[in-house]
């Protein structure tokens, strides 16, 4: 079941400059919801915060009802919840699948000692792992990647393999840092069937950082537009590209053109 | 090469591997001199000294200065047991444990600091360690050290010491080697690299960097007990001497140029820490360190990732004066795509609108 995340009058600064200003949303379990907002507008900040990477001034954040404001990276992943990067950060030296094994480490068993002895329960589950994770490679399309060093491969197939990652914990919340920048064309078409996939499939509750409003327009239930750290409107794709406030802040930042 | 580590990979090849190897460790203390076999035997010790190195700042990647204070720890508690007619089992259990218990909470408390600040407290231990070592003479027999022959070969063994004591290092550092590899591989390995690499990444994937770092720092101060058992056992003696801040030094010198995050590499690397000072020594007692250094130089120079990287770079140099340039060189750097597929390096804007920041700041900090 996807989870629910609520945010309530979320602050945050860093020294005199305010990043986040009274935000607040609500995203309903099972909903892609989208999070757009020209550079500097704070979507990144609001990632680290939801996963307990920052530490907002003020605020509430909600999983599923419970509070998790103060709550540490670490514990809220073991909970349930799973990001990708903007800028992503494999570990270069090791396989494509070894980086994505990564991602089940919260779902395998057993402490320093039992894999210092490696049972067989525990080789048998690494095992299996590695099958699940072949898999999930292949549905991506990135099969073929799997044996090869991550410094191998490029930009946008890193933002793939993070992907692949973070889905490999189970998550019943994810957040995506802009996984279509740096992808062609039809790599974008090829996420957008994926991110659909894994809602309808494991129902997941997704909220995703975009600037393709193509990506967003195609995959996202509702969006909230941020700017320079404000909520500026909330509603459906359609509305939010045709909303003169957003088009405004995108002209600001002269980029109107993918907005419009 | 890949028909050799398709060969290597199959697993009744591997078995075959292990067991050649254990029937040699086992009739090798058999075959050489008195000489030889205390060599090894002390290479031995100082491998698992490394080893625990690479634990923590191989592995994990964080520096630690004090190795050789946990190998005077278990070294001194062997010694004291020994002197009091402990069981032998009691004093190997103790040996290990006294010191993985300093290290844990010394670990407790410095992993807070993160940072350079780990490296400061591990130089501290050493230091103390030293004066301490002096003082508490009722426990350490002050300046004048602690010597036990608990390691005498057995009646009932028909062996010499050197024998029974390389027996002693080949089977409990032979099961430490096999217990720490298992320990970097799989779950723990993964979660010790992210560490190394990556904390916010590591946290994201709910490793607790402060946890692990922990752990790994307990791991090492647990093998350097181990180290410090072996070293009374082939040694027979320990003074304030053996922990000195500059044998903690030439430990990390051993490790990085063994190489570090690797098993094989510890290996080598005790095998330098104990060898190298020998071959120095007999070639020119006076220019001992000028040597060492040079070593030590020329193989950073060289090999950068130490001794056990010698044979890849030998294969790619091979492979590079070959007129085709080999296999490797005809691939392209980024990796083919799938069928159909294209690979594109990312580009600075997307639909118009620039990617990245103009200030790249850590937003995974
Ligand atoms: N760790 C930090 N320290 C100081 N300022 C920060 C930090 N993280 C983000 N900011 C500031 O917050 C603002 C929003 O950044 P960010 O969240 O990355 O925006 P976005 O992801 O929407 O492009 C920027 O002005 C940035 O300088
Ligand atoms: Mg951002």
């Amino acid at each position: 079941m996807g989870a629910q995340l609520r945010l309530t009058d979320l602050n945050l600064r860093f020294g005199g400059i305010k990043v986040l200003n009274d935000v607040g949303f609500e995203v309903e379990p099972g909903q892609i919801f989208g999070l757009v907002g020209p550079n500097g507008a704070g979507k990144t900040s609001l990632f680290n915060c939801i996963s307990g990477h920052y530490r907002p001034s003020s605020g509430s954040i909600t999983i599923d009802g419970e509070e998790v404001l103060g709550t540490a990276p670490a514990t809220l992943a073991r909970h349930g919840l799973a990001r990708t990067f903007q800028h992503p950060a494999l570990q270069l030296q090791a396989t494509v699948l070894e980086n994505v094994l990564l991602g089940a480490h919260t779902r395998l068993s057993g402490g320093p000692v039992e894999w210092a002895l490696r049972l067989p329960r525990l080789a048998r589950s690494e095992r299996e792992l590695r099958i699940e994770a072949l898999t999930l490679l292949e549905r991506n399309g990135l099969g073929w990647a799997a044996h090869r060093r991550a410094d191998e491969l490029s930009h946008g197939l890193h933002k793939g393999v993070e992907l692949c990652r973070a889905l490999l914990s189970r998550p019943k919340l994810l957040l995506l840092d802009e996984p279509a920048a740096g992808l062609p064309h039809s790599e974008v078409e090829q996420l957008i069937e994926t991110v659909r996939r894994i809602r309808h499939d494991d129902d997941i509750t997704v909220v995703v950082v975009e600037h393709h409003m193509g990506l967003i327009a195609a995959l996202t239930d509702r969006v909230v537009v941020l700017d320079h750290g404000a909520k500026l409107m909330e509603g459906a794709a359609a509305e939010a590209q045709s909303d003169p406030r957003v088009i405004e802040a995108y002209i600001g930042k002269d980029a109107a053109d993918d907005v419009a | 090469m890949s028909s050799i580590t398709g060969f290597l990979s199959r697993a009744w090849v591997r078995w075959a591997i292990t067991a050649v190897v254990a029937v040699a460790l086992l009739v090798v203390p058999l075959l050489f001199s008195e000489y030889t076999n205390q060599n090894l035997a002390r290479i031995g010790v100082f491998a698992v000294a490394v080893l625990g190195l690479n634990v923590v700042m191989g592995y994990t990647g964080q520096v630690s200065l004090g190795q050789i204070f946990f190998v005077g720890v278990g070294a001194y508690v062997t010694g004291y047991g020994a002197t009091h007619d402990w069981n032998i089992v009691v004093v190997f259990l103790a040996s290990v444990l006294v010191p993985g218990v300093i290290g844990l909470v010394v670990a407790l408390a410095a992993a807070r600091l993160g940072g350079l600040a780990i490296a400061m407290v591990t130089i501290a231990l050493p230091i103390i360690g030293v004066p301490l070592a002096k003082r508490l003479s009722d426990f350490t027999g002050g300046s004048q050290g602690l010597s036990s022959a608990f390691s005498n070969a057995p009646d009932w063994t028909g062996l010499y010491n050197d024998q029974w004591q390389l027996y002693l290092v080949i089977v409990i550092g032979g099961a430490t080697y096999l217990l720490t590899r298992n320990l970097v591989r799989g779950k723990y390995g993964r979660a010790f690299a992210i560490v190394k690499s990556n904390e916010a990444v590591a946290a994201s994937m709910g490793i607790s960097p402060y946890r692990y770092k922990v752990l790994a720092f307990t791991v090492a101060s647990l093998i350097g007990g181990v180290s410090g058992f072996l070293y009374m056992a082939v040694i027979q003696f320990t003074s304030p001497e053996t922990m000195t801040f500059s044998h903690s030094i030439t430990l990390l010198a051993s490790m990085v140029i063994g190489g570090a995050a690797s098993i094989i590499g510890s290996l080598l690397g005790g095998a330098y820490y104990v060898l190298v000072p020998q071959w120095s020594n007999d070639i020119n007692p006076n220019l001992t360190e000028l040597l060492q250094g040079a070593l030590l130089l020329l193989t950073l120079f060289l090999l950068p990732g130490g001794l056990v990287t010698l044979p890849r770079e030998i294969a790619r140099r091979l492979r590079r004066s070959r007129p085709d340039g080999g296999p490797e060189r005809r691939q392209t750097p980024s990796a083919e795509p799938a069928p159909g597929r294209e690979a594109v390096e990312e580009t600075p804007t997307v639909g118009g609108i620039p990617t990245q920041r103009p200030t790249e700041r850590q937003e995974q900090a």
